[in-house]
């Protein structure tokens, strides 16, 4: 701890104890999570900041094995595998959460809207509604998607957005069909909010929190299948470092130079695992379940 | 249950309308029909005139119009809709735009080959799941349900287009055991082109299956009538069976109805590692070369099938666990 800073001022120190009773009250999961992502997260800023190599820049020649110079060894085109790879964790986690924070606000809203209503018809229409878009096989909707808006980041983004609200929308209504008449929705129809007020700010912000559990689940799946579908050509295209696009261009070296695809994969795999362990660990304090 | 019941013949229909199986049924097929217009809709989602995409700016305007025609996008929204199910209904998909051929009959001849991989991996499924999730419930306090909750985590995190090409290099590369790629017809030689593909699917399924049946079998563990048995002395395998594993099935069965949904999901993007000639590299090859109808098409009988497969595991579910029948 350097002096002079927050841990010695008393709310310092006691936001610092607060930290440490929650870690305390974590598990094994979710804290490997926890320490797998900010891994990550530290990796992905500092290794491109701090190397003297830049991501699209040809620094050796192709198809060098990892050497003391360039740990990851260079790729195809001889640029420096280590930079591409902790610049696809940029991109990659930045539009993973681009692609959760539009469904689970989209869904959340459309969900407790349809929580609220009070018609038997709008049920039964909104069931079949939200059974028919999550029966696609979730790839191949998002493919179909893709394959109309177009083959690049923004039809991905569209894709996803379009097909992964309505798991939030489900989840939201089913909340608020029990908060609806709950006693502190009443009190604020009796002071005579209007109905979109009372939902945006009174029904909305406790749905939020079980739609964030369900969001870390979501993020894995996104964050997949954005490497998926550019590991097809179908999303980030080269010379774009993305761990997918990564994938597809070392895969033609498997057999001689597999650490082209084993350093993109293993790092994908490292961040969707912290995220899996740390949205299971939760899951589980919140289950009630101990170790 | 009713067959003695009095009443009418309206009544016994009414009655019969009720039963949870017809109920099922009417839901199924409301689902299929939003599924069309979902389907129909996705064109719409195009950007510009999908003909003058596809044919650039220097078409003709006969060559536009026979295109719209083609795409079945020329006329009143309402009636593209209604052709659309009409022809849907004959059982006319449309026609590929590369290849001209029916989408159906493109269907149907690679078909086949994903049904064989879809099979292939929900039988290793079941295989694979099944010791695993029980013994994660009977050793759950020990080192292997830690593990086995670790690992878990870890293997449904992993995109099956990595674990796949590291069994490539595991199995094909360094120990001849499977060919790199390809396919070849006929049961039980495609076996051999099939088995790499469906346990890299594994990868994802075995985990969470066996957790799901996992988290079944403590939570009926602790229902009465499983003391109720210890207590008169059920032991062996009727006790294990009868007592233990096929009350704690119904949510298997379920995640299983759902999992071939995930399985012809991820097909898509195994079948291209694998270089399977399946209904995935036929979507892949349409959406680059912005085949529309095929690609619709696809996406539509996609959803038909798991809309199907949903259904049936219902039933199964209902079978298996009696208490799924009450609700």
């Amino acid at each position: 701890m350097t002096p002079g800073t927050a841990a010695v001022s008393p709310v310092g120190r006691l936001r610092q104890v607060d930290l440490r009773r929650r870690w305390r009250q974590l598990n094994a999961e979710s804290r490997w999570g926890l320490v797998i992502l900010a891994l990550i997260l530290m990796l992905s800023v500092f290794v491109p900041l701090l190397s003297p190599n830049d991501a699209y820049e040809f620094v050796d020649l192709p198809l060098q094995p990892p050497s003391a110079a360039l740990p990851f060894g260079s790729d195809h085109l001889g640029r420096d595998l280590l930079v591409r790879v902790f610049a696809a964790a940029r991109l990659d986690i930045a539009l993973a959460i681009l692609g959760v924070s539009v469904p689970i606000v989209l869904g959340t809203f459309i969900g407790t809207l349809a929580g609220t209503t009070r018609t038997p018809i709008a049920e039964t229409v909104w069931d079949g509604l939200v059974n028919a878009l999550t029966a696609f096989p979730e790839i191949i909707l998002v493919l179909g998607i893709v394959a109309m808006v177009g083959a690049d980041v923004r039809g991905l983004l569209i894709a996803i957005w379009i097909s992964r609200w309505a798991q939030y929308a489900r989840i939201a209504r089913a909340k608020s069909l029990a908060l609806r008449d709950a006693e502190f929705v009443q009190a604020a129809q009796v002071l005579g909010y209007s109905q979109l007020h009372i939902l945006i700010r009174h029904i909305m912000p406790n749905v939020f929190s079980e739609a964030l559990a369900y969001a870390l689940s979501d993020f894995i799946f996104i964050i997949v299948i954005i490497g998926g579908l550019s590991f097809l050509g179908l999303g980030v295209n080269p010379p774009t470092p993305e761990w997918g696009a990564m994938l597809a261009e070392g895969r033609l070296y498997l057999r001689t130079e597999p650490w082209l695809i084993l350093f993109p994969g293993f790092f994908l795999s490292l961040t969707a695992s912290g995220v899996a362990l740390l949205a299971r660990g939760l899951e589980r304090i919140s289950k009630g379940e101990d170790d | 249950m009713m067959t003695a019941s009095p009443g009418s013949l309206a009544d016994r229909t009414l009655r019969l309308l009720r039963h949870p199986v017809l109920r099922r049924l009417a839901q199924a097929f409301f689902v299929a029909f939003l599924l069309m217009v979902f389907a129909f809709l996705l064109i719409r989602l195009i950007p510009g005139d999908p003909a003058m995409i596809l044919l650039g700016d220097e078409a003709t305007e006969e060559d536009v119009i026979a295109y719209r025609k083609l795409l079945g996008i020329d006329g009143s929204i309402p009636s593209q809709f209604g052709r659309y199910v009409s022809n849907l209904a004959r059982g006319d998909f449309g026609v590929s735009i590369r290849s001209r051929e029916p989408v159906l009959s493109i269907v149907q001849k690679r078909l086949p080959i994903s049904l064989w991989l879809t099979v292939t991996t929900i039988f290793m499924t079941v295989l694979l799941a099944l010791p695993l999730g029980v013994a994660a419930a009977l050793y759950r306090r020990t080192w292997f349900g830690h593990a086995f909750q670790i690992g878990a985590s870890v293997l449904v995190a992993t995109p099956v287009f990595f674990s796949g090409l590291v069994l490539i290099l595991l199995f094909a590369v360094q120990i001849n055991l499977v060919p790199i790629a390809g396919y070849h017809a006929g049961f039980p030689a495609n076996l051999y082109y099939l088995w790499l593909p469906a346990l890299t699917i594994n990868f994802v399924l075995v985990p969470v299956l066996a957790r799901i049946l996992q988290s079944s079998i403590v939570e009926t563990s602790s229902e009465e009538f499983v003391e109720a048995a210890i207590i008169r002395g059920t032991q062996g395998w009727r006790f294990y069976w009868r007592y233990l594993l096929r009350p704690s099935l119904a949510p298997t069965v379920a995640a299983l109805g759902y999992f071939a949904a995930t399985v012809v999901s991820y097909a898509v993007i195994i079948e291209i590692i694998f270089n399977l000639p399946g209904i995935g590299m036929t979507l892949v090859d349409a959406v680059r070369n912005r085949d529309y109808p095929l690609v619709q098409g696809i996406v539509f009988l996609s959803g038909l099938l798991v809309v199907g497969l949903t259904f049936m595991a219902d039933l199964v579910n209902g079978w298996l666990d009696p208490r799924a029948k009450i609700r």
